[in-house]
């Protein structure tokens, strides 16, 4: 798939998305448009680019041929280490408020430095811990900001 | 007279020890994070944003106002001793920059950076200050239909002069607005987009938003990339730039300024834009434009001052329209927001602290940065040798806590990582990002103006073409999106388009 489609892609579902649920919004009269004009009308825009950038991508496909896939290898080689933060970011959220930030904070730098930077396992833990509990220090007493405790209480 | 007057209340607030302090952090920090590559104006702001929590708006402003023209200064010091840019309009003064390290002038271009960037920063303060209580006057004055046609404008323009093509850039914007308009309608009281959750009845938060799509996706972007480089040591004595070298920087100083600050008004890149044409005006016009490539201070000169200047006059259109014409004036509308003040055309009379202390801050903030950036580059390159592989699981961090301590909830934490996502989806697929954040920002406006105008005439849009300054503008956009149909559909493009796409 090129850059051109898979952005395409991403058009047409916003566009699919905000028509769907717009039209069940009232839309009023001209004299007093309701809600449901504004999305409606983003929405068709954003169908209408969808799908023009579709066909443009189809034609730049003949166009250029085996170039792209060059290409594509270094796009999709290039996303595992943003894919493995999001995936980590996404588990240390769903356990922020249950686990508590200093634990959870701790152990989410923890793997980060060991699976993402390739810290060795030492030096991971050392500077999560440093990291975790002077964030901790930080945030909770310089900058008073309310952090969640969790079931340890840390 | 009332200039000197209200600059008078703007030094009195600015000169507090607090305000002197905050200034002070906010240009360091600036420096910092500019001198940092992965880390630009916007993600250094959004950083600090939850520190600003505790302050008033004034501070927190002079604060965050710091960091973005310290990192505009900070940016050039990685370009001229590295070949990498600490921010994005810094991109070409490697070109000359760095080869005069290679010839042992490094400091030299290090200083007539500074100093251009001084001049620059400064005029630009001297025509925010004089030019936006004129068009804040103006603004008042302006009914709905004429709101809306400024913001199409905006929009239109910023799809136009912005880092993507015009076609590209549509959707971003198209995907901004419809964001924007999830919550409960203000006019009518109808849920919309919120499907039940009630996280959502307020709308989607603009912090987590900017945090996500522009800090987040930086850092995913980041570290895709190998941070191994070489610094080269710079002493102090070789700061000193010869006759020459002054002289010839002159020049392209006084013409950066002007350049930049006209550049500055407009959307979507202005800095960058700016510091490109500047390097194109001086090539253009030198002797020898051949030598350019090689070592020429005016190839620093020019383009460090443009920028400078153009993020100066691009707060204008925001603390007078209350329109952000960039991502850095973005995020500091965000913060602004959060501190209960709305920048507009109401922002002067109603808070004149904000405004005219803002006004003094910058005129001490220059001052401190060139102390800052030229006794102590020596120590700022230090800050390279930290790894990106330890900074960015703290950056990440402060953007989460930075989020979290808004509303305590970790649904928005959820908007921050998913607009991270989409940021850097959107970057990778070679999008720009900061106009959805801009259209999540004035959306909203944008939607309300246009009901308004049809509800004020009786839903003719005659509204609309029969004030002139809403038609004029009106035909603007119709003209540039003619333009840029006719740019997109023709065949060949004129050199000044390529180098700029190239750039």
């Amino acid at each position: 798939m090129t850059k051109d489609r898979a952005a395409s892609l991403l058009f047409l579902c916003a566009g699919i998305y905000g028509f769907y649920f717009s039209v069940q919004l009232p839309m009023g009269r001209w004299n007093e448009p309701g809600p449901g004009v504004f999305p409606f009308a983003l929405s068709l825009l954003l169908l209408v680019s969808g799908a023009a950038w579709f066909i443009r991508g189809k034609r730049r496909v003949k166009e250029e041929g085996e170039g792209e896939n060059a290409d594509r290898y270094a796009f999709i080689k290039n996303l595992a280490t943003p894919l493995k933060i999001v995936g980590l970011t996404a588990l240390l959220i769903l356990a922020f408020n249950s686990v508590g930030y200093l634990a959870a904070a701790s152990l989410y730098i923890f793997v980060l430095l060991f699976w993402v930077s390739r810290y060795r396992v030492v030096v991971s833990i050392l500077l999560a811990l440093s990291i975790g509990i002077g964030s901790w220090y930080f945030f909770e007493k310089v900058l008073a900001v309310q952090l969640p405790r969790g079931v340890l209480f840390l | 007279m009332d200039v000197i007057n209200n600059l008078y209340i703007g030094f009195q607030t600015a000169l507090t020890f607090q305000n002197l302090y905050l200034c002070f952090i906010g240009c360091l920090w600036g420096t910092m994070v500019g001198i940092l590559p992965g880390i630009g104006p916007v993600a250094g702001i959004t950083l600090l944003i939850p520190a600003t929590f505790g302050l008033s708006a004034t501070s927190a402003l002079i604060m965050l106002a710091g960091i973005y023209y310290g990192a505009m200064y900070g940016g050039s010091t990685t370009s001229i001793l590295m070949n990498v840019p600490g921010e994005s309009a810094s991109v070409v003064t490697c070109i000359d920059g760095y080869q005069m390290t290679l010839k042992g002038r490094g400091g030299a271009a290090l200083f007539i950076s500074a100093w251009g960037s001084w001049v620059g920063g400064t005029v630009s303060v001297i025509g925010l200050m004089l030019l936006t209580p004129v068009l804040a006057d103006l603004a008042v004055k302006l009914g709905p239909a004429e709101m809306f046609a400024i913001l199409l404008l905006c929009f239109i323009l910023l799809a136009s002069l912005g880092s993507g093509s015009f076609f590209d850039t549509i959707p971003v914007i198209l995907i901004g607005l419809l964001v924007c308009l999830v919550g409960i309608d203000s006019q009518s009281g109808v849920q919309r987009f919120t499907h039940g959750i009630t996280d959502l009845y307020d709308g989607i938060g603009f912090l987590p938003v900017g945090m996500g799509a522009l800090g987040i996706a930086e850092v995913l972007r980041s570290t895709e990339e190998s941070l191994v480089r070489t610094v080269s040591k710079v002493r102090l004595r070789e700061l000193l730039p010869t006759r020459q070298e002054l002289r010839s920087s002159l020049g392209p100083i006084i013409r950066g300024s002007g350049l930049g600050f006209v550049i500055g008004l407009l959307p979507g890149s202005a800095h960058i834009l700016s510091s490109f044409l500047s390097y194109a005006l001086e090539k253009k016009i030198a002797r020898n434009p051949e030598e350019f490539g090689t070592g020429r201070i005016e190839g620093v000169a020019g383009p460090e001052t443009a920028n400078n200047a153009a993020s100066g006059s691009a707060l204008i259109p925001l603390l007078a329209l209350g329109i952000p014409t960039g991502n850095a004036p973005a995020v500091m509308m965000i913060a602004l927001l959060i501190h209960g003040v709305r920048p507009g055309p109401l922002l002067i009379s109603e808070s004149p602290e904000i405004f005219w202390g803002l006004v003094a801050s910058m005129y001490i903030g220059n001052l401190v940065l060139i102390i800052l950036n030229l006794p102590l580059v020596g120590l700022f390159v230090k800050l390279l040798r930290i790894p990106f592989r330890i900074l960015f699981p703290i950056i990440i961090l402060v953007c989460l806590v930075g989020t979290y301590s808004i509303k305590g909830s970790t649904f928005e934490l959820g908007v921050l990582l998913f607009f991270g996502l989409l940021g850097y989806v959107l970057r990778k697929l070679k999008y720009d990002v900061p106009p959805l954040i801009l259209a999540l920002i004035v959306g909203r406006t944008m939607e309300l103006s246009f009901r308004q105008s049809l509800m004020r005439s009786g839903g003719s849009f005659s509204i609309f073409w029969e004030s002139p300054v809403a038609m004029g503008l009106i035909l603007v956009s119709f003209f540039l999106i003619s333009w840029n149909i006719y740019r997109a559909l023709r065949p060949q493009k004129a050199s000044w388009e390529k180098a700029l796409e190239e750039g």
